[in-house]
């Protein structure tokens, strides 16, 4: 599947009916369509509040489900941004006063997938990855 | 997203059906809000409807715990999924949400 969303929150909804979809489609077990949409809505929220688009922000999402492996990339126009070495590593061991939700998306991106790869290609921010199929 | 609520003797059991992600979770966040008692009395989110719960929502379960802690009363969780227990033991929450099986274990591990 193949999609190109705004820089609009309402935009959520049409990831996620697609996800879905395309899910079905393919027959992915409940878990792996869990982590697909939790990886996507983490990328695309992160984009639309950081990338500094505002209303242009330019989010294509394509997922491609192969014989063992999902791909999955997503390339957008924000500024630069590598998630891998620039997000902040949250706290996830201290007591409650020390917590903060910061950063809580890219880790669970980070830790849920495997072959997470980034590249600034053409004024744009293009991130790929790969999950069993099951 | 759902939230329908259940007062049981010093705890207030929430339950939350159907997707928290970021396009609800200021819904979900103000629902819970609602919720929350007098000062020393705890709250359980019972997910054994939700089906996906992403970084959003997480953030509110942690926003919640933080003001129960404030009034004396804690924040438990119960009836977790497989995956968004996961997702509960990577973002350590599991860490300072006590996880239960069920609102009743949940209800009695909070000393009620």
């Amino acid at each position: 599947m193949s999609l190109e969303l705004g820089g609009d929150r309402a935009e959520l909804e049409r990831l996620a009916t697609a996800v879905e979809e395309f899910a079905q489609q393919q027959g992915w077990p409940a878990a792996v369509v869990f982590k697909v949409h939790l990886v996507l809505e983490e990328l695309v929220i992160n984009v639309m509040a950081h990338g500094g688009r505002g209303g242009d922000t330019e989010i294509e999402v394509a997922v491609r489900s192969g014989e063992d492996l999902i791909s999955i990339s997503v390339v957008d126009n924000g500024v630069a941004f590598d998630p891998l070495t620039e997000a902040p590593e949250p706290e996830t061991s201290g007591p409650i006063e020390d917590r903060d939700a910061g950063g809580l998306g890219v880790h669970l991106v980070r830790t849920m997938m495997d072959d997470v790869s980034y590249r600034r290609e053409a004024d744009r921010n293009r991130l790929t990855m790969t999950t069993p199929k099951s | 997203m759902e939230l329908t609520s259940d007062n049981t003797g010093g705890a207030v059991i929430v339950k939350a059906v159907g997707r928290v992600d970021g396009a609800n979770a200021r819904d979900f966040h103000e629902g819970l809000e609602a919720r929350i008692g007098a000062d020393g009395e705890s709250m359980v989110l019972d997910f054994e409807g939700l089906t996906y719960i992403s970084s959003a929502g997480l953030r509110v379960v942690l926003l919640v715990a933080k003001t129960l802690q404030q009034k004396d009363a804690k924040l438990a969780v119960c009836s977790l999924s497989g995956s968004i227990r996961e997702v509960f033991e990577i973002s350590g929450f599991d860490k300072i949400v006590p996880v239960y099986t069920d609102s009743g274990e949940a209800v009695s591990g909070l000393g009620l």
